[in-house]
């Protein structure tokens, strides 16, 4: 037990209080000199599939020359999600070019951008989705791509060379596609979800309480509430529609008591839920993460045939703040390398946007099973479906206030 | 005391003794107390036990015995504790982490406990409340204060190693200086007396005599801080940096939540050696310097118990 | 005794030794509450939405604070159940802990005689084990195909699929409890060692029997030991998100410290996080005095 001591007195708390109040003002004017700079009033540009953008180029961070190689013994500094490279892809790259690589990674966008923003890290190559490309660019985070680098892109498919998102592909490549639908096994759900006439429905329905999950990220779930009521515009800032996902989001929590996760690829064939929102990817993925003797015919996977459901892709920035930005783009063109992308396809479930990798052959060319054929992602997706936007700084605020509500659990 | 008369009679008579004699017997053996303790320490270790059993499994799962195998210590080129890069480093910075952040907090702690002991004044009795607030502060809030300090401060400390020895050596400072001002206050300030009436200067008196005595309480700090930093989870992840700096806690959390293999068996058991080592070691070096004291088994002091 | 430490009072040695773990505490502990603050009655950078800290208290910014209070009652209440939920689970896990503790306690103090040493180093053991290795075990054990489900289906005997780890309050409150419950014996251990067995013994003697020993010699003795390790396994409880995140992931079990955790790295967010950070802070500021006050008073009583 800690021994006695005289006691603080009253007269002594209040005077050391009397001086903190004193010194807190004249301290402010010491720490103002020490406090990070706020980003200055740049403008936030917001891209969209009718209103492409060129981002400009920035002047704080030139592109890197051409014609140079990554130093053999530097490392590489990776920052992405979780399980979302091989690590045999990482290992060849290691080897080729006597480079050290490190992998770190994050659960959501949101704490990859505050751990980015905060500077004491110095990541080379980071893997967001467009809708932060503008936040990034706006905030001057990106060093411009060297095109010389990166001559593997006429393997990807041709729409990627001018995105909307990135015209001149001054700063991005695509990494990965994807389309996010409902996944279920057979053995714990006995209904065919796909034939039901809206399948999104499922979530809301009892009959499944304590048996599904959801997508813990806020645009994603909240975006399937929309498309459940037939809103195609998922990027809307309507307030009618805003207080629909506040009110059926609470309403799920009370029906079906969701987990709100991002590892179904693991949870699902673990058997921990036998029905969840989930990215195409990680349902392919699913396949490998099954305990022995379990056959993956149990897994299914929908999304609507018009295509007109959720379909993005994930992209490979280069960081300003990063100490190998020469590094950083090889690893970039040795990503795009057809080989390179079908091994990695092999393990992360992700399909690549590569010509040599045709979606209509993946089921005859061994890379998914046939009862997940529909786990494609077709070309014609990315005219039909719709795309999760960044959103103006008003809209991102009601947003996550919603998303807040949902996970402090009503 | 005619019941209690009656019933120690009836007790002689082992025959005749009924069940209300027993259990009124106030003599009788504690089974009752016996059989909960046991069965809490059953199920207080026997989780743990089985864990560890796991980390041995040849299969996959973690549920499902499927035979004995040390692959995921050594034996599997891509996911033991070994040969898997993150997981390696998680161990090593671990250490790392527990020997700098004990390397700061031991000298600081004992030094502050002396000089709060014998300073007399309202700063030296703000400064003890201020001690006992952060040895029962939820971490979390030391955590997020000092995430904020790091990411909006220009300061030297930045997240990665730096700025999580810095936030361990504040969460633990408290333990040395509780536990060594409490064997101060056993101690008394006789032995110290004694020696300078011999002929010893003060200062020699202090450190002659009163860190001789305080060897014991310091060793037990030493290893409960050692212990307690290599587990800690909230300080650590918050001021981490990149994967080079995500101690083995925070590996578990992470891969728990993701895709577990036993690995995360093994390397929890790994670092369930070492703790115990450390234990031991520490213990056996306490009973060595307070031989000859009644009265001094020791081992709740490393729990934090004085 | 004071005599010759008198001596020392004036010596110049003790405050010196004393003084950086002093200025160590004040600026990394103290002082970062200030920053807390100021993140709190900060701004928000627009394009990043990351928090700028406003030094000087004349120009702090209330709204996010306001957004905070806002929400914790009334019909946009949303902190609110949360915020009670924590409650509810704390002093349940810490009413379920002196349940369990108590007993293994005071065994160990009375009757445990030469085992005494081994029974204290098993109790003591998972202090030496990491919280997330204990937790890791039950998560193993609680899942749907784990030992759990597969003992109480005895061998096939029934069909046992409990969904332990599917967001129930039971297994929360079951993995706090099993959490901290090694934080309230060892108190619990040493202020009933304390009560000398001189005293339940006259007792006895007099014809008490063993529940009155208990409600008029025991427990007013050992109250003190309670408050304080009540305390001790109280506050640390108040802070924890990772028990949770573990043992349930749904938000319907979650709790104030889920709360920081899910803010604090959220753009736009970490003002709130704040909030909470000084939320917490107020509501375990009593316990903590309470804290302070009772390890006092048990020293004075020991010497």
């Amino acid at each position: 037990m800690p021994p006695p001591g005289r006691p603080v007195s009253r007269r002594s708390f209040l005077a050391g209080a009397m001086l903190a109040g004193v010194a807190a003002p004249t301290l402010s004017g010491v720490l103002t000199s020490c406090g990070t700079t706020a980003h200055g009033g740049a403008s936030l540009q917001i891209p969209a599939p009718d209103h492409p953008v060129r981002w400009p180029i920035s002047t704080a961070h030139p592109a890197i020359k051409p014609g140079l190689r990554p130093q053999r013994g530097s490392t590489l500094r990776i920052y992405n999600y979780a399980s979302y490279l091989a690590p045999q892809v990482v290992k060849g790259f290691e080897e080729l070019y006597g480079v050290s690589v490190s992998v770190s990674t994050f659960n959501d966008e949101d704490e990859a951008l505050t751990k980015i923003a905060s500077g004491g890290l110095s990541f080379d190559l980071y893997f967001p989705s467009y809708d932060s490309l503008g936040k990034l660019v706006g905030a001057d985070l990106l060093r411009p791509l060297t095109h010389d680098y990166l001559t593997n892109i006429t393997n990807l498919w041709p729409q990627f060379r001018n995105p909307w998102y990135d015209q001149g592909w001054r700063y991005s490549l695509p990494y990965s596609v994807y389309t996010t639908g409902i996944a279920w096994r057979t053995d714990m759900v006995p209904e065919d979800i796909g034939a039901r006439k809206n399948p999104y429905d499922v979530f809301w329905d009892p009959k499944y309480a304590g048996n599904l999950a959801v997508i813990d990220d806020w645009h994603t779930a909240m975006g399937m509430v929309l498309l459940r009521n037939g809103i195609y515009d998922i990027n809307t800032t309507e307030p009618a529609d805003l207080r629909l996902m506040r009110t059926q989001l609470n309403d799920m929590l009370d029906k079906t008591r969701p987990r709100v996760t991002i590892t179904m690829y693991n949870d699902l064939p673990a058997g921990q839920y036998g029905l969840c929102q989930m990215w195409s990817g990680d349902v392919v993925n699913a396949q490998y993460y099954l305990p022995k003797g379990q056959s993956a015919d149990v897994l299914r996977y929908w999304f609507p045939q018009d295509g007109r459901g959720m379909v993005d892709n994930d992209l490979m920035v280069v960081l300003a703040q990063g100490s190998n930005p020469v590094a950083a783009q090889f690893f970039i063109n040795y990503l795009l390398d057809p080989k390179v992308a079908a091994r990695n396809f092999g393990f992360i479930g992700y399909q690549p946007p590569q010509k040599s990798i045709n979606p209509s052959e993946l089921v005859a060319d061994g890379f998914l099973p046939k009862n997940l054929s529909t786990a494609t992602v077709l070309p014609r997706y990315f005219t039909e479906g719709v795309r999760l936007l960044q959103l103006p700084t008003a809209a991102d605020t009601a947003y996550h206030d919603i998303w807040q509500e949902f996970k402090a659990g009503g | 005391m005619s019941t209690a008369r009656a019933a120690g009679v009836a007790e002689g008579g082992s025959s005749r003794r009924s069940l209300v004699g027993w259990w009124k017997d106030p003599w009788r053996r504690p089974r009752l107390l016996l059989g909960i303790t046991l069965l809490y320490l059953l199920w207080s270790l026997l989780p743990v036990l089985i864990a560890v059993l796991f980390s041995f499994n040849a299969g996959r799962s973690r549920t499902s015995w499927q035979g004995f195998s040390t692959r995921w210590y050594y034996g599997d080129p891509l996911q033991s504790v070994w040969q898997d890069p993150s997981l390696h480093t998680a161990v090593v910075h671990t250490l790392w982490l527990g020997i700098l952040a004990t390397a700061i907090t031991i000298p600081l702690g004992v030094a502050m406990a002396l000089g709060l002991d014998r300073w007399r004044g309202r700063l030296p009795a703000t400064a003890n409340v201020v001690v006992l607030l952060s040895f029962v502060l939820p971490e979390i809030l030391l955590a997020v204060a000092l995430l904020f300090v790091v990411t909006v401060l220009q300061t030297p400390l930045h997240l990665g190693t730096v700025g999580q020895v810095v936030g361990l050596v504040t969460y633990q400072l408290s333990y040395p200086v509780v536990i060594v001002r409490s064997r101060l206050l056993t101690i008394g300030a006789q032995y110290e007396e004694a020696a300078i009436d011999l002929g010893a200067s003060p200062s020699g008196a202090v450190r002659r005599v009163l860190l001789r005595m305080l060897l014991p309480a310091i060793f037990a700090s030493t290893v409960l801080v050692f212990a307690d930093v290599i587990d800690d989870f909230v300080i650590v992840r918050y001021l981490s940096g990149d994967a080079s700096t995500e101690p083995v806690s925070v590996k578990i959390y992470n891969t728990a939540r993701a895709a577990p293999t036993p690995a995360l068996n093994a390397l929890a058991t790994v670092l369930l050696v070492m703790s115990l080592l450390v234990v031991f070691v520490g213990h056996r070096a306490y009973r060595y310097f307070t031989r000859g004291e009644r009265d001094s088994s020791g081992i709740d002091v490393f729990a934090g118990e004085v | 005794m004071a005599d010759r430490a008198a001596g020392s009072r004036t010596r110049s040695i003790w405050p010196l030794l004393a003084i950086p773990g002093t200025v160590w505490l004040a600026v990394l502990f103290v002082a970062p509450m200030y920053v807390v603050l100021a993140i709190l009655f900060g701004q928000v950078d627009p394009i990043l939405r990351q928090p700028v800290p406003v030094w000087n208290p004349a120009h702090w910014d209330v709204s996010q604070f306001d957004y905070v209070l806002r929400h914790i009652v009334g019909p946009d209440g949303f902190f609110g159940p949360a915020l009670m939920r924590t409650l509810v689970y704390v002093l349940t896990a810490s009413a379920l802990c002196l349940l369990i503790a108590y007993p293994v306690a005071y065994f160990t103090a009375r009757f445990a005689g030469r085992y005494r040493g081994l029974l204290l180093a098993a109790l003591i053991s998972p202090f030496w084990i990491s919280y997330m290795m204990r937790m890791l075990a039950w998560v193993n054990l609680l899942q749907n195909d784990g030992l759990v489900n597969k003992t109480l289906s005895l061998g096939g005997l029934f069909d046992v699929h409990v969904d332990w780890l599917g967001g129930h309050a039971g297994t929360v409150v079951l993995g706090l409890v099993y959490g901290y419950v090694p934080y309230m014996i060892l108190p619990l251990f040493a202020g009933l060692d304390r009560i000398p067995a001189g005293a339940l013994e006259a007792a006895r003697d007099l014809g008490a029997n063993r529940l009155e020993t208990f409600r008029r010699v025991t427990w007013p003795m050992s109250r003190q030991a309670v408050i304080v390790s009540m305390l001790v396994t109280c506050l640390p409880m108040l802070g924890d998100y990772f028990t949770n995140d573990l043992l349930s992931g749904s938000p319907r079990t979650s709790m104030v410290g889920n709360l920081i955790n899910e803010s604090v790295l959220t753009p736009g967010e970490t003002g709130q996080a704040g909030a909470f950070v000084l939320l917490v802070l107020v509501v375990s500021l009593l316990p903590m005095a309470l804290y302070v006050r009772a390890s006092r008073t048990g020293a004075e009583i020991r010497t």
